[in-house]
């Protein structure tokens, strides 16, 4: 017999380890041709397919300040409609619980199954149940969880997590997806068609579907109003995951709850054409009740379970608060110029790219997240593509900000907050903002530094590793304007 | 004491209620701003049906026009073309007697009706190995995105549109509106969510290898949707 040692549970999620190792990620990923290569097909893709689904920009500006207030209503409202959908989804017969921690998420998930004895499970995609690495809590309890999204599919095979939140294998190409499938498929005939592969993956697929007790499931919106659970996709697996196993449990984050069914059109229509250009997805799989007793298919039992980690602390803040807003479509990241070049994982985090850089934080904490921030040029291209207008680019410099100012240990601050503060810097900014606010101090310190300018080295660290060093002028513009003779 | 994990989830509920309500407590909704929707052009019916069948077809749905009549024994024809031999329908479904009926003119046809009358549970084997097709109805279809509303019911359950790798649905013109909207508007859905509503609006697909679209992901790898144009 063997026993299993459970394992430690990690108060950290395991993404905090990575995230802090962003710098060396970056290196190694920078020196991949083959997966910048990757990365730079797919979002070219991705952009033009977006470019061409908004014919109009009268739509979509219009459909984007709709859809922006829409959410936030939406969350000005947040707690009611928690309370609101958990009555309507009770009275539909669907069960709530309601989780803070990502360790309590998949500790309600593994009851849930324990109590009805499942231990296949198929899993539809949920980026939230990446949040929580529910795969590997439930391997540690010796259940099969199996992703049935292709790209999913394709990443649980090759242990690694999603580098995209909507492309989850983007970073690989069908011939890496071959070999792949090779090396962990018994029986594969070798190829690199893109139709025989995906084949190979329904069949392997479909028998999971077909033996599975337990499908989960993520949720794109779930309206108060109704009680009612909405799944976006296009492969039919969230469907498979939510409508053929005897138990489906949800898994979602709160801020995806929106107020009324009519709030459901132009979100969904924006998140579509965002995301892929796609009018609208193959399957749109509105789930209001579990099976009733005439039907002859779909869960006997449906459960939500609604998770926190970290929301309620970017809901505390009304700037950050925006963050919520997210209908995670993946634009921005298809329009980064820093996600296009150093791939989803260099992040180290769940969500990869802008929307990663801004929500990361409040689930791991600045100290572990303190780079991403730092790691854009604020071109501003995220903010401009975003769906429901958040201002990623104001959010990454209030985070900058949030990192270096110091440390107050007050209960309202953000955790991590003055993890980057760095006492040298601070200092330099210090001097640097009193001579700015002092005109005789100011033109003191310009005369010097004008005077001095032979003194400056020629070497100033990674400034000057790709640049040549700057030079400061003989005399201040000051002076020269000054000395010039006015005119007639 | 330690709690045991629903009790936990209780604690976490308040918690997290009881953060959230700390900032937006008395916050006062009429302040909220006006949401203004797109306006569509409203396009003549028969643009709109046009519309709906271009949409479909972009998304690689065979669309078939037919007439009231004849629909079943298209039906019959799109299957025997395939040489499927077998057909689901669900128990009770308003499609399942006429195609028998049709079935039964012609002794010649080896097509043979299934009925879905048991619990998918007790017919998962036969749902996922042997079943090449099945055919139901839609309830609206949706002009814009090229959309069929299925309403699954107990005599026509979802897994029918999901599980086989053909699918056939019978869809009316005259259940066509322009977009989801107003589909949901007109008809207020808010008063009567089943149990699951499903839209679909194409076969299953995938793009997630390498951004190369293959059909038949997990769903039907075909959808046929034969369009009865009952407006003129
Ligand atoms: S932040 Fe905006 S663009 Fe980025 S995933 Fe969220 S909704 Fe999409």
């Amino acid at each position: 017999m063997t026993v299993k040692i459970q394992e430690p549970e990690q108060s950290e999620s395991k993404y905090a380890e990575t995230a802090r190792a962003f710098r060396q990620n970056v290196k190694k990923d920078l020196a991949n041709a083959e997966l910048r290569e990757n990365f730079h097909g797919a979002m070219n893709y991705l952009m033009a397919k977006r470019a061409a689904s908004f014919p109009s920009d009268d739509e979509l500006e219009t459909l984007r300040n709709q859809c922006k207030l829409i959410k936030q209503r939406a969350l000005l409202k947040l707690p009611y409609l928690l309370e609101k959908l958990e009555s309507n989804l009770q009275a539909n017969g669907i069960h709530v619980h309601w989780a803070e921690t990502i360790t309590d998420a998949n500790e309600i998930i593994a009851q849930v199954i324990t109590s009805k004895n499942g231990k296949h499970i198929v899993k539809g995609k949920s980026m939230v149940s990446e949040e929580t690495a529910l795969n590997d809590y439930l391997h540690a309890r010796d259940m099969e969880i199996l992703e049935s999204d292709m790209g999913e599919y394709i990443v649980q095979l090759a242990h690694e997590h999603p580098s995209h939140i909507i492309m989850p294998a983007i970073h690989q190409n069908k011939k890496q997806v071959a070999d792949l499938f090779d090396k962990h498929i018994d029986g594969f005939d070798y190829t690199t068609d893109v139709d025989a592969l995906i084949g190979e993956g329904r069949r392997i697929l479909r028998d999971k579907f077909c033996h599975a007790d337990v499908g989960i499931t993520g949720v794109n919106f779930a309206v108060a109003e109704t009680g009612t659970l909405c799944l976006v996709e296009n492969e039919g697996n969230g469907q498979m995951s939510s409508a053929v196993p005897n138990v489906h449990i949800a898994l979602t984050g709160i801020e995806k709850v929106v107020e009324l069914l009519e709030d459901v059109p132009p979100l969904l229509s924006l998140l579509t054409r965002s995301a892929t250009g796609q009018a609208i997805t193959t399957y749109f799989n509105m789930i209001t009740k579990p099976r009733q007793s005439d039907e002859k298919d779909g869960p006997e039992e449906v459960h939500l379970v609604l998770l926190d980690n970290g929301r309620s602390q970017a809901f505390a803040d009304e700037e950050l608060r925006q963050t919520l807003q997210c209908i995670r479509c993946g634009a921005c990241m298809n329009h980064c110029p820093v996600y296009t070049r150093i791939g989803g994982h260099a992040y180290g985090t769940v969500y990869p790219g802008p929307i990663g850089k801004i929500i990361s934080p409040h689930m791991l904490g600045l100290e572990a997240t303190k780079d991403l921030p730092t790691a854009s040029s604020l071109c501003g291209a995220c903010g401009e593509v975003c769906p429901v207008k958040i201002p990623i680019p104001k959010i990454l410099q209030r985070l900058r900000t949030e990192s270096v100012k110091v440390h107050s240990g007050s209960p309202d601050e953000l955790k991590g907050a003055g993890s980057n503060r760095k006492p040298m810097e601070a200092t330099i900014w210090k001097i640097w903002s009193f001579i700015h606010k002092h005109q005789g101090m100011y033109r003191f310190s310009m005369w010097v530094a004008t005077r001095l300018r032979g003194l400056l080295p020629s070497k100033l660290g990674v400034w000057t590793q790709v640049r040549s060093a700057p030079q400061l002028a003989p005399k201040t513009l000051h002076e020269r304007i000054q000395a010039r003779q006015p005119r007639g | 004491m330690v709690m045991d994990i629903f009790e936990r989830s209780q604690a976490a509920r308040t918690s997290i209620l009881n953060k959230l309500k700390q900032q937006v407590e008395g916050a006062d909704y009429s302040k909220l701003p006006a949401e203004k929707g797109f306006c569509y052009p409203q396009l003549p019916v028969a643009d709109m049906l046009e519309n709906f069948v271009e949409h479909l077809q972009a998304n690689h749905a065979q669309v078939i026009s037919v007439s009231a009549e004849n629909v079943y024994q298209v039906a019959i024809n799109q299957l025997r073309e395939r040489g499927i031999e077998k057909l689901l329908c669900g128990k009770g479904s308003v499609l399942a007697e006429p195609l028998q009926a049709t079935l039964d003119s012609a002794p010649e046809q080896t097509l043979k009706l299934s009925i879905y009358d048991s619990h998918l549970a007790d017919c998962k084997q036969e749902m996922f190995y042997d079943m090449p097709a099945s055919i139901s109805s839609s309830r609206w279809l949706i002009a814009e995105t090229g959309t069929l509303v299925l309403w699954p019911s107990a005599s026509e359950p979802r897994t029918l549109s999901l599980i086989p790798p053909v699918h056939i649905v019978v869809a009316y013109a005259s259940t066509l509106h322009a977009n989801f909207a107003t589909l949901i508007h007109n008809n207020q859905w808010q008063a009567q969510m089943p149990t699951n509503v499903l839209l679909i609006s194409g076969p299953s697909k995938t793009a997630d290898i390498q951004q190369t679209l293959a059909f038949g992901a997990h769903g039907p790898k075909e959808l046929i949707v034969l369009l009865v144009n009952d407006l003129i």
